[in-house]
Order: structure tokens, then sequence, then C-alpha cells
């Protein structure tokens, strides 16, 4: 309905409103239920595979279609989806309960089969799942009835649920493509044009009673950020994600508009360890020191974002430990002490990979380089288009380099792929950088169920981290979504878990 | 005739080969692995053994000359098989792509024609003057303004602050002919100013050439009235080059839409092509570059045979 609306007509009909709602009162203006969205995506899901790693405009996707046993709420606690109950029996395994009256897009019911279907499927070894190395450590799943599945793994591992909340892993059900469009979520899959748009109605046996509130959804391409702010305040679009930082004040400045931006992706840097110079911890922690963090937000994300000088812990987190959080800050003079005492006085050349393909990357690139000549290291830039700067990194075919992700979640373990070097290779972390002290760590807290016991654990692993430097954190920065002030329910999830957001359109109206 | 096209043809569809042949071993020869690259989307680490598992689904595992000669074989018969990100069959896509990207050039080489080559002729034939020096200015302008400046300031103008078009997108002629139309004004009118440039241009010179002609002093001579020498002996032969620049400024644009489509966030061939090499999508980038290359090797034949037909001189056989 809402894609023939034209702008001639919507001008003329919003003039009857506005003249029928002077009599209405203010309460017609309020957001109804039962509208169609207009979600403005950044890019078209590169494929619609369940388990796949296929960003977060898919992952927006598989949100609206597909629940996995678990998810996060608007604060950010994890809470039952599938499952309603979740915990480790006395012999060590995970015992989910599948919650009554869930059903699949088709009509049938969720049972613990499906469940076991996914995971036995998800850890074989050719699944692509993002998934797929953890799950293999599941060693049986068993199903005592339809309403519970037990997961017997080889070792204690207190970080099982998150896997289960993750976007990437829906539960599907059993016998389905790994592509299938048949989900448990609260909307259907109804049509595509593919890189174009998506449509999608409200599922009527959703398991959550009264959702979801929408209609319908129609999910519109929109690649160009800039474009995407335009058809948002043209009207094109009710709800936009990626929000482009320089369009942050005006969306703020516009009352018809609202911004909802929290701080959960991060920037950083990632070195060689397997040559000189940046196998010596010293130079790490020397150019830790050496980059002033505030000037990395001011220039990548317009003052959207934050200083960051210790590993990505959120300041709301359990797990963040003040007196750490400035543990990489910015010292030249303490810089330059660390290079004299690695042996480079007078400092040296470098290659520092980063990409002209991202804005923000390559303005982070030039910060650092600008910050490093000072303390005598001459950075030149190497700056290829994404997929390249994938393969370098690799490859580990550069000295020091720029990165920008979200970890997994806001647990600290989510940590792992960005800082443990036992891992295979891979651009997102150090290149040939072990540090077997943090690998252990994160193994030990990983299969420690105690909240304090891996309070300290996780302690211990950021002391390891701030003297060893197997990366450095540089900049928080903003993901933004943003809508017409009409839409009510939408809530941008914290930290990390910025793009789990999506899962809140259940609860969406429409004004 | 016959054999004139004939060789004019297999000489395309040898370009044509040429053509394929180098994309496929440039595509091989970037960096750049399409499982990698699809399975650590977000920036998120991607497993090795699942990169592994989706190298072999894609066959990324086997020779390298079976791969080319797959790709080949597929080429000839017409399949460009599927796309390595979600099995989409790629002739499949470049049959829904291409229609769309040729609506922007043809909507804009009309609109380019019919506005270029009027006012081309009148600077001509007021040449010198002030509306011929307001006119070079026009096009001096109109040509060194980027795309994407137009393109930005269009959608600055009529969908932000007139609020009259909406800001971009795409919507099937078949479900709304009226919002399809509204859709189209802006990409079709931001490309075609370029194409009015370089046709305001060509036929000022051209008919500023053929004034000069002995002929059209002859018919002037004999009487002739101003009308008909402009319109069967000035416009008609200075045709020719504006058409012959006219087609290859088409087949350029089939794909240097890129950034039209992109601001205006129009899903033809030309963006396809852009998500394709960004993807490392291999069958994709392979048969919307062969389709491109058939397109432009065509559309020049085809530029000679009308100009053959316009102007029976030219001869088509070489002495």
């Amino acid at each position: 309905m809402t894609g023939t609306l034209n702008r001639r007509g919507f001008l003329a009909s919003t003039g009857a409103a506005a003249g029928a709602l002077t009599f209405l009162g203010p309460k017609g203006l309020k957001a109804q239920e039962g509208q169609t969205l207009r979600y403005a995506l950044s890019t078209y899901p590169p494929s619609f595979d369940a388990w796949a790693s296929t960003g977060s405009a898919a992952g927006a996707i598989k949100l609206m279609i597909h629940r996995g046993l678990l998810s996060y709420g608007p604060d950010g606690a994890l809470r039952g989806e599938l499952a309603e109950n979740w915990e480790v029996d006395d012999e060590g395994a995970w015992v989910f309960t599948l919650r009554e009256g869930a059903f699949w897009h088709d009509g049938s019911p969720v049972t613990s089969a499906d469940v076991a279907w996914t995971v036995t499927e998800a850890q074989k070894p050719d699944s692509a799942a993002l998934f797929q190395a953890q799950l293999a450590l599941i060693t049986s799943v068993e199903t005592p009835d339809e309403r519970t599945v037990r997961m017997v793994t080889d070792r204690p591992l207190a970080t099982l649920p998150g896997w289960f909340a993750h976007y990437h892993m829906p539960i599907l059900k059993d016998g389905e493509a790994q592509d299938s469009l048949i989900g448990a979520g609260p909307f259907t899959f109804d049509s595509t044009e593919r890189g174009v748009s998506i449509r999608l109605g409200a599922f009527g046996d959703y398991y959550k009673e009264g959702l979801p509130k929408l209609g319908g959804i129609e999910a519109i391409v929109y690649a160009d950020e800039n474009l995407r702010v335009t058809a948002l305040e043209a009207g094109d679009v009710d709800l936009i994600e990626y929000v482009p930082w320089q369009a942050m004040q005006q969306i703020e400045d516009n009352s018809s508009l609202k911004l909802d931006a929290v701080d959960g992706p991060f920037m950083y840097l990632t070195f060689n360890g397997s040559r000189p110079p940046f196998d010596n911890p010293l130079v790490r922690r020397a150019v830790a020191h050496a980059i002033n963090r505030d000037d990395i937000a001011a220039a990548a994300f317009y003052g959207r974002g934050g200083s960051l000088a210790h590993l990505p812990i959120a300041d709301a987190s359990e797990f963040y430990q003040e007196d750490l959080s400035q543990g990489w800050a910015y010292d030249p003079e303490q810089a330059q002490a660390l290079l004299a005492e690695a042996g480079y006085p007078d400092g040296f050349d470098c290659v520092m990979l980063s990409t002209a393909q991202y804005g923000m990357h390559q303005s982070t690139a030039e910060v650092c380089q600008a910050y490093l000549s000072m303390v005598g290291i001459n950075v030149q830039l190497d700056l290829p288009e994404w997929a390249t700067r994938v393969q370098k990194g690799n490859d580990g075919q550069y000295d020091l380099a720029v990165m920008g992700t979200t970890a997994d979640n806001n647990d600290p373990d989510g940590l792992a792929t960005v800082l443990d070097g036992s891992l295979p290779p891979s651009f997102v972390r150090s290149y040939g950088m072990e540090t077997p002290e943090i690998s252990d760590l994160f193994a030990r807290a990983r299969a420690t169920f105690d909240l304090e016991e891996r309070i300290a654990l996780y302690r211990q692993l950021e002391e390891i981290a701030l003297e060893t430097t197997p990366m450095t954190g540089l900049a928080w920065r903003s993901q933004g979504y943003a809508m017409k002030s009409g839409i009510e329910g939408f809530t941008n999830l914290p930290g990390q878990l910025t793009f789990y957001s999506p899962i809140t359109l259940e609860d969406v109206m429409a004004g | 005739m016959i054999r004139y096209v004939a060789i004019r043809s297999l000489t395309a569809i040898f370009l044509v080969w040429v053509v394929v042949t180098l994309v496929f071993m440039l595509l091989h020869l970037v960096p750049g692995d399409p499982a990698e690259l699809l399975l650590s989307q977000g920036s998120i680490a991607a497993d090795p053994a699942a990169v592994a598992a989706l190298r072999e689904r894609m066959g990324l595992n086997d020779p390298i000359w079976q791969q080319y000669l797959d790709h080949l074989g597929g080429v000839v018969t017409g399949d460009f098989g599927a796309s390595f990100r979600d099995g989409a069959p790629v002739a499949e896509q470049i049959a829904t792509r291409l229609p769309r990207t040729l609506e922007i050039i043809i909507a804009a080489a009309v609109i380019a024609a019919a506005a270029g080559i009027p006012v081309g002729t009148y600077a001509a034939i007021r040449a010198g003057g002030r509306v011929d020096g307001f006119v070079n200015f026009l096009a001096s302008a109109a040509m060194s303004t980027p795309v994407f400046v137009v393109g930005s300031v269009v959608i600055l103008l009529f969908a932000q602050q007139l609020r009259i078009l909406p800001a971009g997108g795409y919507v099937p002629f078949s479900v709304d002919p009226v919002q399809h139309l509204k859709l189209l004004l802006m990409p079709a009118g931001t490309v075609a100013l370029a194409l009015w440039a370089v046709i305001v241009r060509m036929s000022r010179g051209a008919v500023l050439e053929v004034l000069q002609r002995d002929y059209v002093r002859t018919a002037r001579a004999k009487g002739l009235g101003r009308g008909p020498i402009l319109r069967r002996h000035v416009v008609r032969t200075a045709l020719i080059p504006v058409l012959t620049v006219l087609g290859l400024e088409m087949g350029t644009l089939i794909g240097g839409t890129v950034l039209v489509e992109y601001v205006f966030n129009w899903p033809g061939l030309s963006g396809y092509l852009v998500a394709a090499v960004d993807a490392r999508d291999y069958p994709e980038v392979v048969g919307i570059v062969m389709t491109i290359s058939v397109i432009f090797v065509f559309l020049n034949l085809a530029v000679d045979l009308v100009n053959a037909l316009l102007d029976p001189r030219i001869s088509l056989v070489r002495r």
C-alpha cells in the first residue's frame, strides 16, 4: 500500500487528514498497530544463509524472519525466545526448555527435534556456519521429550547460551535448506526484488501475544548513506540503519525525526608480529601511547564516538576496570622512551594497511600516521579497496593495520576474535601474534560459571593485554538508527549488541 | 555489404572473447577471495574450515584452466552460471537489470538529442553571436560538472527542498507506472545533461562545417529558402557525426552509469557490476562484462550501418 504512495498523493491525503484530525483531537496522531514499516537497509543481504556470517543488514532480515533459542532484550540482558528456560545440569550439560506455542511459518510446531537438527547441521565442517567451530565442541544433542534439548559438551562452557542468542545462529526447521525463509520469527517472507527490496508480512501465530504490532515491513536497500538520510527526511522511508556520522546532528535538529545511537563498534590497530619491528611488545606499546585518540573520534566520526585507550569493554559492563581504562593513554614522551628502550631511538619506516573504500578507515589511518610521525615512526599508508585489504590482512602483508569491528556480544569472550592469537590468521586480529597467557585466560574464563571469578580472570587478561599490546584500541564509534518521531518501540541495543537491535521491530508501531 | 557485416561480426566476436578472457584473468590476478569475503561480512573473522568448504562448493579449488574452460563453455551456451553469493542465476539477473540501465540511457539520449540538436543548430546559425556564446558556456558547464554533483544538487532541490520527486529508488513500471516515471526522471535527466552538452557541441560544429560547403552555397544561389536548405542539405548531413558520437556515448554509458545508479539508488547493470566486483563474484562479473562488451561492439556496428544509410557515399567495402 505504502509503495504506491506518491509525494503529491501524500500531501493531498495528509492535508485531508490534517483537516479531519482537527476534529478528532490529538489521539489520532498516535502510533498505530497494523501499519507497514519502510525500513532502509544499508545493503542487500549477500545471501539468506541462516547461519553464515553475512553482515548486519542480512542480520536485520534474519531477526525479522527467524528466532534463536535466546536473544537480548532492549536492556541488553539475555532473554528466552524459542527456549523459555536454560541451565546447566549436574553433569555440566546445557539444558534448554522450549516454550509452548511456538510455530513455524508453515504452521507446524517448533520442537526439540528442530533444535537438535539445527545444531547437528551447523556443526558439520562444511556448513559455513559462523559458529561451526564452537558448535563442534558439542559432542551430542539429546531430546528426551518434545520440549527439552540437552547439549553435552566436551568441556564446561559458560558462554554457550551466547552463541544461541546470535542473529547468525537461528533455529531452522528440521530438514529445511540453510537459506530457507521459513522461520519462527514475527514476520513472514512475502517477496523480494533481488538487490532492491524485501517485503514481509506479520506472522499471525507468532509466539508472543499481541506481537508483532506492525502489519508488515518493506525493507528497501539504500546503499548510499547520504541518500538513506535524504529518503528519511523526504518521507520515503520510516527508519534507517547505519546513520552516517556527518548526518547525526541534522537528524537531531529535525523535530520530525529522532536518532538512537550507541557506542558499540570500535576501531583498533593490529600488528604484524611475525617480523620486526612489531614483534617487539615495547614497540607496540610505544605505538599505543603515541596516538591522541580524541582526534580520531573528531576526524573520522565527527565527534560521534570516544577515545578507547584500553580493551573494548564498555564502562557499563560489569567487566569494566576503571583503573585500567587509561592503560594506553596518549603519552608521546613515554612512547619515545619505549622506542629507545626497544632499540629504535630514531624511529623507523613501516607500512600501515587500511582501506580507501571506507572513509572512517582512511581517516583513522591518517590521524595515526600524523601522530606516529611525531615520535619518529615514518608510516607509509597502503589504502587498497576492501577485498584486497582483507586478503592482505589475512596474509600478513603489512606492518600495522587499521581495523574496525564489533565483538559478538557484550561478554569479554566476544573479544577473543580480536585478541586470541592462537586462532587461525585473520584480518581482524594481529598477524603471527601468539600470546599464550591471553589464550589460556580466555579458555579458563569460558569454563568458569562464577561471575566474580570470571571478572577476576578478565581483569588479569586486560592487564596482560595492556602490557604486551597484541592490538591497541583507538576509538569507540557511534552506531545509529534514525526514524520518524512517530515510530515507537524501536530500541538500539547497548554496546556491542547494536546490530541485534532489529529484534525490537516486533514491538514497533508506526505513526 | 553482406561480406562487410560478416567480417565485422567475426571481429566483434573475437573482441568479446578477448574481453572475457582478459576480465577472467584480471579477476583471478587481483587479491580478494570470494569465499572469504562472503563469510567475513561485518568484519567478522571467518572460520578457515568454513572458507575452505565454501571454496570447494564454488569450484575455486579446480585448476585455473578448468575454471576458465567451464566459464567459456557456459558463456558460449548462454549459461553464465550462478552467483557465488546466493546462487541466483546470473543470466536472469542480467535480463532483469539490463533493461533498467538501458531505460536510463535511452531516456537520457532522447532528452539530450531532442534538446541538443536544435540548440546546437541554432547556435551554429548564430555562430559568434551572443546566443552562441551563452550556449557554449552552458555546454561547457554541463560537460565539466561531474554527475554525482549534478545528482546531489538535483536530489537536494527536487526531493529535499521542493519535495516534488522521491529521493531515489525503483518501482517496476508494471507495479506503478507514474511512480516509475517519476523515479526515472532525475537519473535520466542527470545523465542527459552531460550528453546534451556533447550533442550541442557536436551538432554546432557539424552544422557550421556543412554550412560552408559548396553545395550549400549553390543551393542558396539557385534561390532555395533557408528552411529547406537547413532541413534537406545541412542538418541531415550534419547528423552523421552527431549520431556516431551519440551511439558511442550510449555504448560507454552502459557500463558507465555507476555513479548515477548509485546516487539515485537505481538498481541497474552498472551498480550490479560494481557490487559483483566488490564481492569478487566471478560468474556475475564475467557475465555482466560479456553482456556490456557485446552490446558495445554491436552498437558500434549499428552506428556504421546507420551512417551508411544516411549517406550512401560512405563506402562499406575497403577499396
